[in-house]
């Protein structure tokens, strides 16, 4: 469902009133709507095209993380700033009652973000923390979403499509550096490899201590985020362990880490079937991967709006 | 997953991870097994909670094979899983793991079979899980240690856990224990208590102790009583035999709900740490004053539906207390005399267990009469447990228009919609814990013990005593004897 407005934001406000209350009165004889809200997730989208796409993430991601979307895009042809509002609803499995979360997208006009950020200050939702998701690599350079970022408790980047790691980890260090809480996609992506390389120190059967090097490989012509966070990660956790980083001619991301110990070495390799292959030790076993879609990082980051001691040690290394 | 163990551990984003094991269950053709523990295993299952190579090993009476046990549970699954997901491909790589004993619990041979059965399935930590009738549980506790069962080998464990209800009294409570102990360690012993797993009794804690603005009212100063109710719609449905040997005394409040009484009246424990949270929740057990004989018809009723006599199965003369309601009070600075009100029965008016916390009212009535008929309203916190698990907060609001009229309004918190994420069923959440080995809402020895001391002279006063049964019509709130006593301390039910 979803109407179009003029942006002030007041009427904003005041037509999702309205589209509530009718949906309210719409569905009043299955027991009405349920108005479901944890946070404001702010979108800054590439184009129209992407904030389409953004809207189809967003309206799955409210099932586990109920907001208040605000889609940002430019608007193709330049001219006034424009908003519609929509609800995306859904039915538990088993209820009557629908759940709905809301949602504003805004079409920037000439003056761009800078006015956008003006409407979305009162558009949030008051005491509720407040994402932003800058998506596409224009938001890693400084620009046109600098005003959106005082705005935002965390923000959102995907330094998957930048080729210069260091600038990419610079911004995000300096973004950190203002207060700010900063994610990056390509980590998130990282999580089941280091979950799995995680649980080989589980019981005791290896020890940290043994852990003398460790040789992280990854496909693509230039060493990415990625792997520079794999590697930062193996050094906050072993400090003093040797960690190098190599790349070969297989497709980007991360292919292999290989740990040694003074006797032996322990091998995990990317398999078939969005699997990693653990060997040495006496082991040998397959691990599946989580999924690293866009949506089910997403559903991970927002699933941590407060600090994120693991990833900030592994940005400042 | 400690970080101090491991330096690679992430408990933001890491989900524990669940240890290769045997489950071996006793009963495993039985109604629990089918109704919740198959469900609860698919589902982690389905949620890749459980690791890649797992066994569970079912036992009961009935000569069954490995593909007839696989056939039965499978129609179980579909049937009983709460939100209906059922995978045709997960049920087949699940159903490779799982495996039949037929036999009788008395006979060492089957301790034999299942030794060997485990044994093939290559697991060396093994979890085994009571869920018979409560009379054979010392019997396959001695089985399990006669045969050597329960001897792991390095680096491996075992452990158990015991359904409710644990003893049928404090002696027999504490015999059990001793037989357990003979076999297993107290921190290898898991008592399952299916209502501290559910997330709004976990999240009393997070309520009371993640929140700075409850906590400063928790007390007497602020808090006028408690009421816990365990309602059910439905009778005994079938299970009349059980049902008229253990009554609601036994079956609810001895267990289930003075654990939820004592979440909701703990200290905070300094750290979160199974033993620092199990200690707080048993001091405050052993806190519950003991009813002196003579306080018991005060301070205690036993109501019985009519038509329960007619059950099947059920003795036409049974003194089995379908209903029961208790005052207890607890002897702390925190809550010095604050009642709290426990009440639990079968064909009441609806199916509803949930905590009133009645907070006193306003000290002053600024509205004088006249000017709004619910002046003397008190401010509830209700904490939803079931069916739909939330928390409620009620206040008076002024109606719009002039005047100044108050009406009471109600603040939800919905936990499925705010988190919109499916919560995990109890059973889930309890036996992923059992197998990575963190036993905080499972019950403790001394916990079990305390509570059986404190419903133990309404037990000795009921026994002793011939009810005039039935006395309460189904669907209704219980006995009149209920509202009495409640009312002689000058509160009432909340009956909505």
């Amino acid at each position: 469902m979803s109407t179009t407005a003029t942006v002030q934001p007041e009427r904003i406000l005041r037509d999702l009133q309205e589209l509530w209350a009718k949906m309210a009165s719409d569905q009043a004889d299955s027991g009405g709507v349920l108005r479901a809200c944890a946070m404001t997730l702010a979108v800054a989208a590439e184009n129209a095209a992407d904030a389409e796409r953004v809207r189809q993430t967003v309206g799955v991601l409210m099932h586990s993380h109920p907001s208040r979307a605000v889609i940002l895009h430019a608007g193709s042809t330049g001219g006034e700033l424009e908003a519609r509002i929509f609800a995306e609803c859904w039915k538990p499995f088993g209820k009557s009652q629908q759940i709905c979360s809301e949602g504003i997208e805004i079409t920037a006009g000439q003056s761009g973000y800078s006015e956008v950020a003006k409407f979305l200050v009162p558009l949030r939702v008051p005491d509720l923390p407040v994402v932003l998701w800058c998506r596409g690599v224009a938001a890693l350079e400084p620009g046109p979403l600098e005003p959106l970022f005082p705005l935002a408790g965390k923000i959102i980047f995907d330094s998957s499509q930048v080729s210069d790691a260091d600038s990419a980890l610079q911004f995000l260090r300096r973004l950190r550096g203002r207060g700010s809480r900063v994610a990056d996609l390509h980590w998130t992506r990282l999580t089941g490899w280091r979950e799995v390389v995680a649980h080989l120190f589980d019981d005791q059967a290896l020890q940290p201590s043994e852990i003398m090097g460790a040789q992280v490989t990854f496909g693509g012509p230039s060493v990415t985020t990625c792997a520079r966070y794999f590697a930062a990660w193996i050094r906050t956790a072993l400090p003093g362990t040797r960690v190098t980083v190599s790349s070969d001619n297989g497709p980007r991301g991360l292919h292999s880490v290989v740990l040694s110990t003074a006797s032996d070495t322990l091998t995990i390799a990317l398999g078939s079937d969005h699997c990693v292959e653990v060997t040495g030790r006496g082991r040998h076993y397959r691990s599946m991967l989580p999924s690293t879609s866009e949506q089910a990082l997403m559903q991970e980051e927002l699933g941590i709006l407060g600090p994120d001691p693991v990833y900030e040690r592994a940005l400042s290394a | 997953m400690t970080e101090a163990r491991n330096p690679f551990a992430d408990p933001l984003r890491f989900e524990r991870r669940v240890p290769e094991c045997a489950i071996v269950i006793f009963g495993a053709a039985g109604d629990l097994a089918k109704r919740k523990l198959l469900p609860a295993l698919y589902r982690l299952a389905y949620d890749r909670r459980l690791p890649a190579s797992f066994a569970i090993v079912g036992n009961s009476r009935t000569p069954m094979t490995d593909d007839d046990y696989r056939a039965r549970m499978r129609e179980a699954v579909k049937q009983f899983s709460e939100d209906g997901d059922f995978d045709e491909e997960l049920w087949k790589r699940f159903a490779a793991n799982l495996h039949y004993v037929a036999g009788d619990v008395k006979e060492p041979n089957l301790y034999q079979a299942l030794r060997e059965k485990v044994n093939a399935t290559g697991q060396a930590n093994i979890l085994f899980y009571l869920s018979t009738q409560p009379s054979y549980y010392a019997t396959i506790v001695d089985g399990i240690g006669h045969s050597h069962l329960a001897a792991a080998p390095e680096g491996a464990w075992r452990r158990l856990i015991v359904e409710k209800p644990f003893g049928h009294d404090l002696q027999s409570a504490k015999e059990l224990n001793s037989r357990i102990h003979a076999v297993f360690r107290e921190e290898d012993t898991y008592r399952i208590d299916h209502y501290l797993g559910k997330e709004t009794v976990q999240n009393i804690l997070a309520l009371r102790f993640g929140n700075g603005i409850f906590e400063p009212l928790w007390n007497r100063r602020y808090i006028n009583h408690v009421q816990i109710t365990a309602a059910e719609s439905i009778g005994v449905e079938g299970r009349g035999g059980y049902y008229q040997e253990a009554g609601a005394l036994r079956d609810m409040i001895q267990n289930h709900l003075l654990q939820v009484m004592a979440t909701v009246a703990m200290e905070p424990s300094a750290v979160f740490e199974p033993d620092a949270v199990r200690d707080e929740r048993a001091k405050l057990l052993r806190s519950i004053k003991i009813m002196r004989p003579e306080e018991v018809d005060l301070y205690a009723v036993a109501g019985q539906y009519k038509g329960f006599r007619q059950e099947p199965g059920v003795n036409p003369d049974a003194q089995t207390d379908t209903y029961a309601a208790g005052t207890f009070f607890v002897d702390n600075w925190r809550w010095a005399g604050v009642p709290f009100f426990i009440r639990s029965g079968k064909k009441l008016p609806k199916r509803v267990t949930d905590i009133a916390i009645q907070f006193n009212q306003a000290p002053l009535a600024l509205f004088s009469a006249g000017d709004g008929d619910q002046k003397g309203r008190p401010n509830l916190l209700i904490l939803r447990i079931q069916p739909e698990e939330g928390i409620s907060l009620l206040f008076l609001s002024k109606e719009p228009g002039s005047g100044m009229r108050l009406r009471p309004v109600s603040m939800d918190f919905n936990y499925g919609t705010s988190f919109g994420e499916r919560s995990p069923s109890a059973y889930e959440t309890l036996l992923v814990d059992a197998m990575v080995g963190d036993a905080t809402l499972y019950t403790r020895q001394d916990m079990v013990e305390a509570s059986w001391t404190v419903i133990e002279p309404i037990l000795e006063n009921w026994s002793n005593r011939r009810f005039d049964f039935p006395n309460y019509d189904p669907g209704t709130w219980g006995p009149a004897e209920a509202d009495t006593m409640i009312a002689k301390l000058g509160r009432q039910w909340r009956n909505t």
